[in-house]
């Protein structure tokens, strides 16, 4: 690579000599190459190319190409550069208005309090102007607004005012959530682990879907009530049932085969042709299907095909005691779909209840799992 | 500032109205030809370069020469020298 900062001059000019003669009493000329008769080459120093270029000028001698190397000439060109030069000035100006401002908060050292608070609190009351932010104030008003603050610093870091606050340690009743144990399934309780709270059930009870289990509170000796987060443990048999029903006699519609088709064509939703079968079913079902005949949007033509299909009626007749382990599986399959978590299977029956022509298949399976859950709604 | 040439001469004491004060040339190994003194250029080519000096010209010969530089005092050539003559 070459460093040196040179220019390189290539003129076409008469008496070479005597101008070579004029210049290198000024400049010192480094390279001269002789190409031709009337064709020479020099190179001199980049910070003397203006000079010369102007002498040769006055002398008005042809140039033929000027050349630059190096660096020098590289970082001219790029200070020279107006759109660079524009476009650096309006970088610096939006880099320096926008760096007036915080833009971002980061809130540090929260666990029980959330930072979107602090955040929306630091947003309403204070502004987002650099200039205006004492982060002493700031400090002061967040103590003075959070309760659960118990010491908080801020510094301004780049566009971030970075908010580090220690919590003070609270019982944790006061974040509690004071919701009761509902129990989502019924069942029959079998065994209960309270941790805090009031238990409203007892082991053998049985309860249903949405009954309160433990109550968030607790009652002292005196009589006052404290609230407290319900917590504990409830396992109860649950019943998970599925039912099926078997009917004698039932009437079974099927297709026959045989089709009718009644077309239409149609151009911006008017009817140019259409094409229509008689119908001579006693019973039938249809079907509707839109095709477009050409895909351009300037002739739109769209086929309505509609088909016709005859149905008949068939009585079946099954006896209850040819399909009965059939219809005992799925009754079992659907008291399956209920028993969720892989909950542990004590016991399975099924019931066969005999109506007029019916037979209801009621397939239960008890499991035994833990029924309480606080109540989010 | 240091120059060797005039080193050169003041240590060979030689009396200055011999004209010793001319010009000054140095050939190295054939292929440079530094010259200080000159009084401008006179023939530019490849194969010919000659210079005013003093009392006369001087003609260098020689093949793909150029002027690797150029200033008011000095000239430096390069190339390959066959010839260097004071006319």
């Amino acid at each position: 690579m070459n460093v040196k900062n040179q220019t390189e001059f290539c003129i076409h000019t008469l008496n070479q000599e005597k101008l070579l003669n004029e210049l290198s009493k000024t400049f010192t000329l480094f390279e001269i190459n002789r190409l031709s008769k009337n064709e020479t080459t020099f190179k001199c120093s980049y910070f003397e190319y203006k000079k010369i270029e102007k002498v040769l000028k006055t002398k008005e001698i042809e140039i033929k190409y000027i050349k630059h190397q190096g660096m020098a000439s590289k970082i001219s060109k790029i200070a020279t550069s107006f759109g660079l030069i524009g476009a650096i000035v309006v970088f610096s100006v939006f880099y320096f208005l926008q760096s007036q401002f915080v833009w971002q908060y980061d809130v540090q050292g929260v666990d029980k309090l959330p930072a979107v608070e602090v955040v929306s609190f630091l947003k309403e009351n204070f502004s987002n102007r650099k200039s205006e932010i004492n982060t002493k104030n700031v400090e002061v008003a967040l103590v003075d607004n959070f309760e659960e603050i118990s010491f908080v610093s801020c510094m301004l870091k780049g566009q971030t005012l970075v908010v580090n606050i220690k919590e003070k340690l609270l019982p944790d009743e006061i974040y509690g959530d004071f919701k009761p144990i509902k129990s989502h399934k019924s069942g029959k309780i079998t065994k209960i682990e309270l941790i805090s709270g009031t238990v409203k059930v007892k082991v053998g009870d049985i309860v249903r879907a949405g009954d309160v289990l433990v109550e968030p509170y607790t009652i002292d000796t005196s009589g006052v009530i404290k609230k407290v987060e319900a917590k504990a443990k409830i396992w109860a048999d649950v019943y998970n049932e599925g039912s099926v029903d078997h009917y004698e006699n039932f009437i079974e519609i099927n297709r026959t085969g045989r089709v009718c088709e009644q077309n239409e064509i149609t151009l911006f939703g008017l009817t140019i042709y259409s094409f229509k079968d008689e119908i001579n079913f006693k019973m039938y079902e249809t079907e509707y299907e839109d095709v477009d005949l050409i895909k351009n949007i300037f002739l739109p033509f769209k086929m309505h095909k509609t088909k016709i299909y005859e149905l008949e009626e068939k009585v079946v007749q099954t006896k209850f005691e040819d399909v009965k382990e059939e219809y005992i599986e799925k009754a079992k399959t659907k008291a399956l779909e209920k028993c969720e978590n892989c909950d542990t299977i004590i016991e399975e029956f099924y019931t066969l209840r005999h109506l007029s022509g019916v037979t209801i298949v009621n397939y239960c399976i008890i499991t035994q799992e833990e029924i309480g859950v606080y109540d989010v709604g | 500032m240091f120059n060797f040439l005039n080193e050169v001469k003041e240590n060979i004491k030689i009396p200055k109205e011999l004209g010793f004060e001319s010009f000054n040339m140095i050939n190295i190994s054939g292929r440079l030809l530094y010259v200080e003194g000159h009084l401008g250029l006179v023939t530019l080519s490849k194969e010919l370069i000659s210079f005013k000096v003093k009392k006369g010209v001087v003609m260098v010969e020689g093949v793909d020469m150029i002027l690797a530089e150029l200033n008011e005092n000095t000239i430096k050539i390069c190339g390959t020298i066959k010839k260097v003559e004071q006319l």
